[in-house]
């Protein structure tokens, strides 16, 4: 098994050449950077490697002590905030049982109907102690339920058993596995028609990969946030749960003078809904919140879909907002 | 979260972020491939990522030619089979894998550009529907996805065939026509083979592209000038939508061969949400003579020969009785025995079948064994 220092080794090998890669390479395209994006997997609560990952592509970016990554454009005293939630619906391991498989426990949390649902009969990702794991949720074979009087589909988070190839308890544990390992669908996020991108959280994870390009542009651009005011961008964790990320940030940043949070939404695919959003009132050291919301076809599933050129629209407004234009 | 917890996490998203560059740093789990099992995954990988829903296989028959030792020659019948046969004389036995999988057929276009499919085989819909979705049109894929269900639409009759629908984002009918494609064009699921722990692995469509790979194992370990017989290798079209390639095959040969095997999956309660009042078959235990489905019944003392085929060549098989039915009984109405071999698979005709490296080998060898031994 790799000791612990060799994996903190690995870790610091692996960010300091995504530092260099972001660094020396060419502006990543939206789209690319959204397909990337929405290829990563942040479980509410174990968010961290996301985080890590935005990190890695904003200079000067930090971790605070919620775990957002927060990035602070400009010097000057009236603060204005933007925020993209980075977390979405996912699972832990609950148990491991003898015979080696595993049993699960939905991450707390507002998450669309029946996600579940969803992880029946598909490979899922677990990220263990030894690294990624891969896995699937067993599903009824057709074969045995005919002429049964089976019910087909009478599935739930409580008939969700994870294979992972294991046999016993002992092979679990060797593979790095155990109860509270996070879990989640497999990620292949899926382009197609003219300029679509199809994944789970996909236009919440565009939305954010929008403002990592706005700001990576800012910070190439200085000057661009108005003198005399500062831009706080964050990436915040835990939205759906307690919107800790977001509080913690008007906390130890604010007061902000207004806020916008940028996310995906039920819509048009790469239409932009906005709105009030009722966070102010919950924390005022948020000032004024406005809510820009990048539309998605199918909502809440796995195949969330977006338009990446309408994200183009999103990145545009985004530098037009950091720069102070109304 | 723990320190290793969230190691793992961090290596593994940047590692998505920058082009998978710490996948091997951060991967756990499969045990490296002993050289066996390594030339199981060198033949069943390709198959597994190969496109083939019933009456469009094409692109699985071409793998399995590109994947036959140099020397076979091959002849694809009218329907479709692939047909390889080696050593000459009687008695003449048959072996057939099917080379096509579940999906669905195209069989209508929208005005909106979406597409209306059925299924072809037997499957459970909901496992697609919201998904990534590819369509095949005979000369490339093209990305969709299968939209979600419509939580506001009645649900459709018990006895309806299962239907979906199919998203390629183009908005309307005619783009969706420009792209080519038309109705009786076939839908899935993109796929990839994945190994899990120890000799696990995941994909679709390993029915029954393991039994296609099982029987180009054992033809590159055939030495066609040492058997005494003939053997027929046939790779069958059509068998998810009612054993039609093979029913063409039964027809061609008549009363000839002495015995068939179907080399088919073997649906394993090994699971716990399976019942396991019969077709129990652990994985890892080696191929299983399936002497009874609902389409034919091995004859004992052909399933005894089989069994002591096995011990002799100290060969793992497992004995047992599953549902479903095999290619081998289309041979039936010629009076040709059926000895069915298969192997133990998990979540039968899902996205996301699982099986053991171990019993494929096992399946390859007993295929042998039973061309040239018995």
């Amino acid at each position: 098994m790799p000791k612990p220092a060799a994996l903190a080794l690995s870790l610091v090998v692996a960010i300091a050449i995504a530092g260099r890669l972001s660094a020396q390479s060419a502006e990543p395209a939206l789209s690319d950077l959204a397909t990337r994006l929405a290829a990563m997997t942040a479980v509410t609560g174990y968010e961290q490697s996301v985080m890590d990952s935005l990190v890695a592509l904003l200079p000067g970016a930090v971790r605070d002590r919620a775990g957002n990554a927060v990035l602070v454009l400009g010097g000057g005293a009236r603060r204005r905030l933007v925020a993209c939630p980075v977390s979405e619906p996912g699972f832990v391991v609950g148990n491991v049982r003898d015979d080696g498989w595993l049993t699960l426990r939905r991450a707390p949390g507002r998450v669309p109907p029946a996600v579940e649902r969803q992880l029946e009969g598909q490979r899922v990702d677990l990220f263990g102690r030894r690294g990624l794991v891969r896995g699937v949720v067993a599903v009824r074979s057709i074969h045995l339920t005919r002429g049964r009087g089976v019910p087909a589909r009478s599935f739930t988070v409580d008939s969700a058993y994870v294979d992972i190839g294991a046999a016993t308890r002992a092979d679990v544990s060797a593979a790095g596995v155990e109860v509270l390992t996070p879990l989640a669908l497999a990620k292949d996020p899926q382009r197609y028609g003219p300029d679509l991108l199809a994944a789970p959280v996909a236009a919440r994870r565009t939305a954010c990969a929008a403002l990592v390009l706005a700001a990576r542009r800012a910070i190439a651009e200085q000057g661009m946030v108005p003198r005399g005011e500062s831009v706080v961008v964050a990436f915040v964790v835990e939205q759906e749960l307690s919107g800790r990320g977001l509080a913690t940030v008007a906390h130890m940043r604010g007061p902000f003078a207004e806020t916008l949070l940028v996310d995906g939404g039920p819509g048009e695919p790469g239409g932009i809904s906005r709105g009030a959003d009722s966070l102010a009132r919950r924390w005022p050291a948020l000032g004024p919140v406005t809510r820009w919301a990048l539309g998605a076809r199918y909502f809440g599933t796995p195949v969330e879909t977006t338009s990446l050129a309408g994200a183009e629209g999103l990145l545009a407004e985004l530098g037009r907002w950091i720069g102070g234009e109304p | 979260m723990s320190g290793g917890t969230r190691l793992a996490l961090a290596l593994a998203s940047i590692a998505q972020m920058f082009g998978g560059f710490a996948v091997a740093q951060t991967r756990s789990g499969p045990a490296p491939a002993s050289g066996r099992l390594q030339a199981v995954e060198e033949v069943l990988a390709p198959l597994v990522e190969s496109y083939g829903v019933s009456g469009m296989e094409a692109p699985v028959r071409e793998t399995v030619q590109r994947l036959l030792p140099r020397w076979a020659r091959t002849e694809t019948d009218t329907a479709g089979n692939l047909w390889l046969t080696l050593g000459q004389g009687e008695p003449t036995v048959v072996f057939v894998a099917h080379l096509d999988e579940i999906g669905f057929t195209v069989t209508g276009i929208r005005e909106d550009g979406t597409l209306d499919a059925v299924a072809a085989g037997g499957l459970f819909p909901w496992l697609w529907e919201g998904r990534p979705a590819l369509i095949h049109t005979g000369g490339r894929s093209i990305p969709a996805v299968f939209a979600p269900p419509d939580s506001a639409a009645p649900p459709p009759p018990a006895d309806a065939d299962p239907m979906v629908r199919v998203d390629p984002g183009t908005g309307s009918r005619a783009a969706t026509e420009a792209l080519g494609i038309r109705p009786g064009h076939t839908v899935t699921s993109p796929k990839r083979y994945v190994r899990l722990l120890g000799s696990r692995a995941t994909g679709r469509s390993f029915d029954d592209r393991v039994g296609s790979a099982a029987l180009v194992l054992a033809a590159r370990r055939l030495d066609p000038a040492r058997l005494g017989h003939t053997v027929i290798f046939v790779w069958s079209v059509r068998e998810e939508i009612g054993l039609e390639g093979a029913q063409a095959v039964a027809a061609a040969l008549g009363l000839r061969p002495a015995r068939v095997h179907a080399i088919d999956t073997f649906v394993s309660a090994d699971s716990p949400l399976e019942r396991r009042n019969f077709a129990v078959a652990p994985l890892g235990r080696g191929p299983v003579a399936r002497a009874l489905d609902n389409s034919a019944v091995t004859p004992p003392a052909y399933l005894d020969s089989l069994v002591a085929l096995a011990r002799h060549r100290r060969l793992p098989l497992q004995v047992g009785t599953t549902n479903g039915g095999n290619d081998g009984s289309a041979f039936s109405e010629w009076g040709v025995p059926d000895v069915p071999i298969g192997w133990p698979l998990r979540y039968s005709h899902s996205p996301a079948e699982v099986i053991d490296l171990r019993d494929v080998a096992g399946l390859a060898e007993m295929v042998r064994a039973s061309a040239e031994g018995w």
